[in-house]
């Protein structure tokens, strides 16, 4: 009877809910209170794809869902990203008849690293992604071993872990147990010979704290690792990228598939090889797969292009608090050709949030702007200050830094002068802050 | 004049830009017209550190905290002795536990710190993070920054931060936070607590410069952007710490 009114509520909540524009996260909360054990008395499709990690979760999850349907698969999944125990709960609950059967081939869960123990107390995923581990919003995460020990109750011994093959602290997940797929990259063109950035989560092995050596980097410290005393390294993957050009945006899967990257950044590789990997893994032909992640255009807006004046601009939306999300994006302004103008801006450091703390802008390596193709940076918003300190300590020649708090009067600038290329490096938090400025396209 | 900096473990402690700590201070250094030399110590290598200026260790994680403290046991007597000569220190984040006399970590395994203080710290399981607004003897302005710890440190007899308007102290919401003593600065205060603080950095400089004789000039090196980003960060930390009075 409880579990029936748990339903009921949750899904007149989230009817409610969808009228009134709130979230997603509420309805479950309720239906929690009213019967706390519920997610163990509804029943679950057969597959239960979890995916969590500190760097393209929404990404993969999205690109999981549209290969899943392509592959004549009925999927539910939490598009709004409430990932947290209420917003799972809500999700099943509104997708599930009265008496609590979810009606889907495949449940699709987006989980918050830090929740996932908790979201997965009552039923544990048939498949879990975890797409990396790195800094990211030490604010709230603590660090990137903290994290690790608040995801590794969450994983059940009959699950299915498909991990990246190349991170040297998520692979740590796979000790001790059996049902392990791995997904990686091999050598490629774009590779360095040791790790890149300002700070080196790669130098000490996260099993022994020994010295780590490396064949091969892709960026940051993602690539084959080896420890020089314990033996950690990176495993020979499963689902592998055997060729990538980002020159050309051509990656090849497991020596058979190429596939056109509608973007052409690293993360979006890795992004596409987690995806691939979960499909495959459930039983999607690979040839399915292809045709979907064949130039791919993520809809969550990540990316958005835009003009401002005689500006054609790019936004690339990059976590605040999370340096490896911007060193990316930096990356991929540094391979561009043309040349252009960088405008970063953190004026909020969350939307969530308060917070005054920028350490974080020390773990990124703005030097990759020190390329001849970026003419002029700009930094705005309330903490540009903050930025231009950060920025004075690279090698990036003084007179192309300028400094205009304001954001609007930064966006204005800009559009009187000048028809160059123009990318914006901000999160979600401050975007909204320049997109108003501009017009987006389509 | 030469001066020389040891950056204890820069790769293994070295979580929220603990390294601008260094920058900072060598640019403030070589204003003043020094000449710096900053000599990294790596675990397993050892590290002459007699005749040095200035000793740092950053923030890490607790396991990195705790690798780092069985190899920093050997320079305990040598920094004890450095300190109690006035040596000029900073141990910011986890690397401030390292000072006392024990570390007992999540799962109730306790391990020594070098003793240079009695103090002892307690991990748990809960994270204690936010930002911090505070004040010092030191200096008239506020010191701000951000806590990020898992640890409660009892026993500090002489803090750095002798009150906190906003945040948690060494053991207590608003308590004194960080240890001083002679020469010695350390603090939880994670991330670069020396960028984000010019009057703590001034200070250090001074206390470096002052044991080579030297006092630092009428007109002070400065940084604009730094000294417009405290005056923010002030002014927002203590916006926040009125609202929640």
């Amino acid at each position: 009877m409880r579990k029936f009114l748990a339903i009921l509520v949750c899904k007149l909540g989230r009817a409610v809910g969808k009228l009134v524009g709130k979230g997603s996260s509420m309805p479950g909360k309720f239906a929690l209170k009213i019967c706390p054990d519920i997610l163990a008395r509804v029943q679950l499709p057969g597959h239960i794809i979890a995916v969590t990690g500190s760097n393209g979760k929404t990404s993969t999850v999205e690109m999981i869902a549209a290969i899943l349907r392509a592959g004549g698969k009925t999927v539910v999944y939490n598009e709004e990203g409430s990932n947290q125990i209420e917003g799972v709960t809500t999700l099943v609950l509104t997708h599930a008849s009265l008496t609590g059967r979810v009606r889907a081939d495949v449940l699709l869960i987006e989980s918050d690293e830090r929740y996932a123990a908790q979201s997965f107390r009552y039923f544990h995923p048939t498949e879990f992604v975890i797409t990396n581990l790195y800094r990211d919003q030490l604010t709230r995460n603590g660090h990137p071993e903290w994290v690790y020990d608040a995801i590794l109750p969450a994983l059940h011994p009959e699950t299915e872990l498909i991990l990246n093959a190349d991170d040297p602290l998520s692979s740590c997940f796979a000790r001790g147990r059996d049902r392990v797929k791995w997904f990686g990259l091999d050598r490629c063109p774009s590779d360095t010979e040791t790790p890149t950035g300002v700070y080196h989560d790669g130098a000490c092995c996260p099993v022994c704290h020994a010295p780590m050596e490396y064949d091969y980097v892709h960026y940051n410290h993602i690539g084959a690792f080896r420890c020089t005393k314990c033996g950690h390294h990176k495993p020979a993957t499963d689902y592998t990228a055997t060729a990538l050009d980002l020159g050309r945006g051509t990656l090849t899967i497991d020596s058979s598939i190429t596939i056109q990257l509608a973007f052409r950044s690293i993360y979006n590789v890795y992004n596409i090889l987690a995806a691939y990997a979960a499909c495959r893994c459930v039983g999607v032909a690979a040839d399915t797969a292809a045709g979907v992640i064949n130039n791919y255009i993520l809809k969550n807006g990540r990316m958005q292009k835009f003009t401002l004046g005689e500006h054609r601009g790019m936004l690339l939306t990059s976590k605040h608090e999370n340096s490896i999300a911007y060193d990316t994006n930096l990356r991929y302004i540094r391979a561009a050709q043309e040349p252009c103008t960088v405008l970063v801006i953190v004026d909020a450091v969350s939307r969530k949030y308060f917070t005054s703390e920028t350490s974080w802008l020390w773990d990124i390596d703005f030097d990759q702007l020190n390329a001849p193709q970026v003419q002029r940076i700009i930094l705005s918003g309330r903490y540009c200050n903050d930025l231009a300190e950060r920025f004075s300590f690279t090698d990036i020649p003084r007179e192309k830094v300028t400094v205009q708090a304001d954001i609007p009067a930064a966006a204005a600038e800009l559009k009187a002068d000048g028809s160059e290329n123009v990318y914006v490096v901000t999160c979600f938090s401050d975007r909204d802050k320049i997109l108003s400025q501009v017009v987006k396209e389509a | 004049m030469e001066l020389k900096i040891i950056h204890f473990y820069p790769d293994l402690m070295s979580l929220y830009g603990s390294y601008a700590n260094v920058s900072v201070l060598r640019r403030y250094l070589e204003a003043l017209g020094c000449a710096v030399t900053v000599q990294a110590a790596v675990p397993g290598e050892g590290a002459d550190i007699t005749g040095a200026d200035f000793l740092f260790m950053g923030a890490g994680t607790e396991r990195a905290q705790r690798f780092a403290a069985e190899d920093f046991a050997r320079y305990g007597a040598a920094v004890k002795a450095a300190a109690e000569d006035g040596t000029a220190m900073l141990f910011a984040g986890t690397a401030m536990e390292l000072l006392g006399a024990s570390v007992t970590d999540k799962d109730g395994e306790t391990y020594p710190g070098i003793g240079l203080a009695s103090f002892t710290t307690v991990q748990g399981k809960r994270r204690i993070v936010g930002d911090v607004y505070g004040v010092t003897d030191l200096f008239p302005e506020a010191v701000v920054g951000f806590m990020n710890k898992c640890g409660e440190t009892r026993g500090v007899e002489t803090p750095l931060l002798t009150g906190l308007s906003l945040g948690f102290g060494n053991e207590a919401e608003k308590g004194p936070e960080g240890f001083h003593w002679k020469n010695v600065f350390a603090s939880e205060l994670t991330g670069p607590v020396l960028v984000k603080n010019p009057r703590l950095l001034e200070t250090v400089a001074d206390a470096i410069c002052a044991r080579r004789g030297i006092s630092l000039p009428e007109e002070r090196p400065v940084f604009p952007y730094a000294e417009a980003g405290y005056a923010i960060t002030a002014e927002q930390l203590k916006l926040r710490a009125e609202a929640r009075q």
